[in-house]
């Protein structure tokens, strides 16, 4: 049976501490553009928690809510690329080909959740930064489009592992790095194939919704409130 | 295919999957290179433990083979090793479960930091200007061990102090019994949050000198008292999990959570009800809630036992804590406190915990002890949903850092703690170190505290050493984690423990007989398999304790943050790359401090990138010129 790779974010028990963020950040080899660029809107987040504030002080309640790319299986980023450089993979994941993409952004103006970004430079490390990188994720040049991948590198080794193990993949054994890092698990990850793994559990619950559900994209990610 | 080609081919694909599963080729994308053809590289875990809190975390390394460019015999060549690649917490440790927090994540950083100091350094210019000069290990330590000899020489041991974090674990105990063996005070240990009063607390109201552990899972109500228990205290990571199950870890239960404090933490946006009050008086509002559930005949005063009596006026239903009067000096309205205190006391388990700024008010004791007969009185001492205290095993005795003040110290050993820093400026702690003759640290960056040194011994990071700890507190069962170097070093510098143990040995009058081992490797190897727990029960002369008022000194403007409601609410006060909230002006961002303040280890990068995302609207029209410095763009 085929995967079809989704999430599930509980939004009750997201802190909004960001230790989702520094994971991904730390796994990805996103890169750090500095004040300038970030300040022009350049700064690149794969993932983000955004904070909304509701009443009045000093009755304020805080609500945070991880973004991350909601791997739409009505993308509206896929059909406008011109080159198929984000296309969709036959396990549901919304992927970018990197030496494919020639950077006309068509897909960051059509994707309604903010989520892909540009490369306006070649990303730098200062040395010996570049030693943490995770040789498991290509370094993204000037140029072209990233996102999130759900984090495909995982997905892959967890894969391999349990074919070279002669089983299944086992449910909750692949997480991408920022499921993996959330202390209070407020994202979990699985198979929506699978009628029986935590995240399909999660996906029906009567509290889930998804990111703005009316423009039709069908998110594969559902926020439980 | 190696590494090197590997990276190649998932840059080309991005992604992979089979070809031949159905329809017409010709309608797909073309794959670059088959799924067969991918080889992940399986990287090797290594166990490691995470050295930026007292939590003590266990982590889970990453290790992957790579190429880099190190330091060996002074010579500068590029090696094949083990690089650790990505931190994650081992998902066997008791305390953090497979989970870390943000800061553990950047942990990485301490160890590729561009700025670590890969070289003993020995000062050449004036206290904080930062002029040092390189010098070889064995320069450096004859250096320290003629130091030593000398204080030895003139019988005047008594002047050596050490100063470090608080740590529990064998490298404490290390410190500890070097500073004994030599004839030295015990170490000084330095954190600006300290937790000492509640420490304090606990062992007056339960018997326990040490802080607590929480078992939020099976809770079902929770009032935490400016405690940012999500945050960064205590045990964050651990507590962060129970969280997540008091919320919807249980069907058809949902803990409900109440924070009081006087400016909103991340933990407080997470409550279900944020309570704001005047600062320093969280034992009024405490006693308020047990004075309603005493009067309201839900529970009797004798419940709370030891806790309770040590409060004035307790057995009598503390009379003078009525709702009126509580809303009269916290400014807690009379009807929500009585409200919250029948839900606690309705709710079982319920738990109420107390931490940060209201323990470093000048009544913080009070406070304390108020919360702890509180807790008492509903029952939630060592009962699940309640608190409970992790076994403990022998612990180094510290003291405090008032106590640098008013001592002699001729030679300071600073390992890890940066005072100069993190304490306000009217603790004076920069002009007392300056009045110090000689300053050792063991510090892997220049930071506020470094430039005072007169001589800078690199330790190892956390992950080119022998790593453990024993933490307080997390974990309801005793926790003792050791770990072995993940990788080896980058850079020209050696492990503290190692170098105190070879100190110890070269002095005159060697501390060989008491600290037999080599290199700290062999101490920890020597050490119990299991160290014992001891049960540390503190009988202190009990007393009870009345109101006293808190008594505040500085200004608004000393202490921005104390008004604020949220920090990202702050005016142009923060310093987005720094994160050093006490900035008051360009000047001092400017000044000598400035290049140290953007050396901390945990300002690394990434925390940095994060803070900096949130604080956007203030780069933009705040200091522009001011963040650039403070972010260097990479
Ligand atoms: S790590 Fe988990 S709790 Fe923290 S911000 Fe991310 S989703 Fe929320
Ligand atoms: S709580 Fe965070 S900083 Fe503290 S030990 Fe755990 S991971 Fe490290």
């Amino acid at each position: 049976m085929s995967h079809r790779w989704g999430m599930a974010v509980d939004l009750d028990r997201c802190t909004g501490c960001e230790a989702c963020v520094t994971a991904c950040r730390a796994e990805n080899n996103v890169p750090t553009v500095g004040p300038e660029q970030a300040a022009r809107g350049r700064a690149i987040n794969w993932i983000r928690v955004e904070r909304y504030y509701e009443g009045e002080f000093p009755d304020v309640r805080v609500k945070f809510r991880p973004v991350l790319c909601q791997q739409c299986d009505a993308a509206p980023c896929e059909p406008v690329c011109p080159t198929y450089a984000s296309h969709h993979t036959e396990e549901g994941l919304n992927a970018q080909v990197y030496n494919r993409c020639i950077g006309t952004r068509y897909c960051a103006n059509a994707c309604p959740y903010n989520v892909r970004f540009f490369d306006f430079a070649n990303p730098v490390w200062d040395k010996p930064l570049h030693l943490q990188l995770n040789p498991d994720v290509s370094v993204r040049e000037v140029g072209v489009m990233e996102k999130c991948t759900f984090c495909v590198q995982r997905i892959n080794e967890g894969k391999t592992r349990a074919k070279a193990e002669g089983r299944e993949v086992r449910d909750g054994e692949i997480k991408p790095a920022c499921a993996q890092a959330c202390p209070t698990t407020a994202i979990v990850f699985g198979d929506l194939n699978d009628p029986e793994s935590e995240v399909s559990r999660l996906s029906h619950s009567p509290r889930g919704s998804k990111l703005l559900e009316d423009l039709g994209t069908k998110p594969k990610i559902t926020y439980l409130r | 295919m190696d590494r090197r080609q590997f990276i190649k081919a998932t840059a080309l694909t991005g992604t992979s999957a089979t070809l031949a599963s159905c329809g017409n080729p010709e309608y797909h994308l073309i794959r670059f290179i088959p799924e067969e053809a991918l080889t992940p590289g399986i990287a090797v875990l290594k166990p490691s433990v995470c050295p930026l809190c007292s939590a003590g975390c266990g982590l889970s390394v990453r290790v992957i083979e790579g190429e880099a460019e190190v330091i060996r015999k002074n010579q500068l060549g590029v090696t094949k090793m083990g690089l650790a690649k990505k931190l994650e917490g081992d998902p066997a440790h008791p305390v953090n479960q497979g989970r870390l927090c943000a800061r553990g994540q950047a942990a990485i950083q301490v160890t590729y930091h561009p700025d670590r100091l890969g070289h003993p350094l020995k000062r050449t210019g004036a206290r904080f200007t930062g002029q040092f000069q390189e010098l070889t290990w064995d320069e450096a330590l004859s250096e320290l061990i003629s130091k030593l000899d000398s204080l030895a020489m003139a019988n005047d041991q008594k002047s050596l102090a050490f100063l470090t974090r608080p740590q529990r674990g064998l490298r404490s105990d290390l410190v500890a019994e070097f500073a004994s063996r030599f004839g030295a005070p015990e170490p000084i240990a330095f954190e600006f949050f300290s937790d000492d009063v509640l420490r304090r607390a606990n062992a007056l109201s339960f018997g326990k000198e040490q802080l607590p552990t929480f078992d939020f899972a099976e809770s079902r109500y929770v009032i935490a008292f400016g405690a940012d228990f999500l945050g960064t205290w205590n045990s964050p990571v651990s507590q962060s999990i129970g969280y997540g199950q008091m919320r919807q870890g249980r069907p058809g239960v949902r803990g409900k959570f109440i924070q009081v404090e006087s400016r909103m933490s991340q933990t407080g946006a997470n409550a279900d009800e944020w309570v704001p009050m005047k600062p320093g008086l969280d034992g009024v509002l405490a006693l308020g809630l047990a004075h309603v559930i005493m009067k309201a005949g839900l529970r009797r005063p004798e419940a709370a036992g030891g806790a309770g009596t040590l409060i004035e006026g307790w057995a009598g239903g503390l009379a003078g804590y009525s709702p009126e009067e509580v809303e009269k000096q916290t400014g807690v309205a009379a009807s929500r406190s009585e409200r919250l205190a029948k839900e606690f006391a309705d709710q079982r388990p319920a738990v109420a915990l107390i931490g940060g700024a209201p323990l470093a008010q000048t009544n913080g004791l009070f406070s304390a002890l108020a919360v702890n007969a509180l807790n008492a009185l509903v029952g939630s001492i060592e009962t699940p949903g309640g608190i409970f205290f992790t076994p403990q095993g022998r612990v180094a005795q510290t003291r405090s850092i008032d106590k640098v003040a008013d001592s002699n110290i001729q030679l300071l050993l600073i390992d890890g703690a940066n005072p100069v820093f993190a304490t306000p400026p009217a603790w004076k702690v920069r002009e007392t170190l300056m009045k110090i003759p000689f300053i050792v640290s063991f510090g892997n960056f220049l930071d506020e505290t470094s430039t005072l040194a007169d001589l800078v011994l690199p330790d190892h990071s956390f992950l080119e050493s022998w790593v453990d700890s024993r933490p307080e507190s997390g974990a309801k069962t005793a926790v003792a984690s050791v770990a072995g170097p993940v990788m080896r070093p980058l850079h020209d510098t050696r492990a503290m423990p190692d170098v105190l143990l070879e100190v110890g040995r070269k002095l005159k009058k060697p501390l060989s007989p008491a600290l037999p081992w080599q290199t700290f490797e062999e101490m920890i190897r020597s050490s119990e398999k299991s160290p014992a727990v001891i049960d540390r029960r503190y009988s202190g002369a009990a007393r009870t304790v009345n109101f006293i008022a808190p008594q505040f000194d500085g200004d608004a403007g000393e202490y921005p943050f104390h008004f604020l409601p949220y920090p990202s609410a702050a005016p142009q006060r923060i310093c987005p790359g720094c994160r050093n909230y006490r900035i008051r002006s360009r000047a001092r961002c400017g000044a000598a401090g400035w290049r140290s303040i953007r050396r901390r280890p945990q300002d690394c990068r990434l925390v940095r990138e994060i803070l900096w995302r949130s604080h956007r609207a203030r780069v933009l029209c705040g200091f522009p010129r001011l963040c650039r410095r403070g972010l260097r763009p990479m």
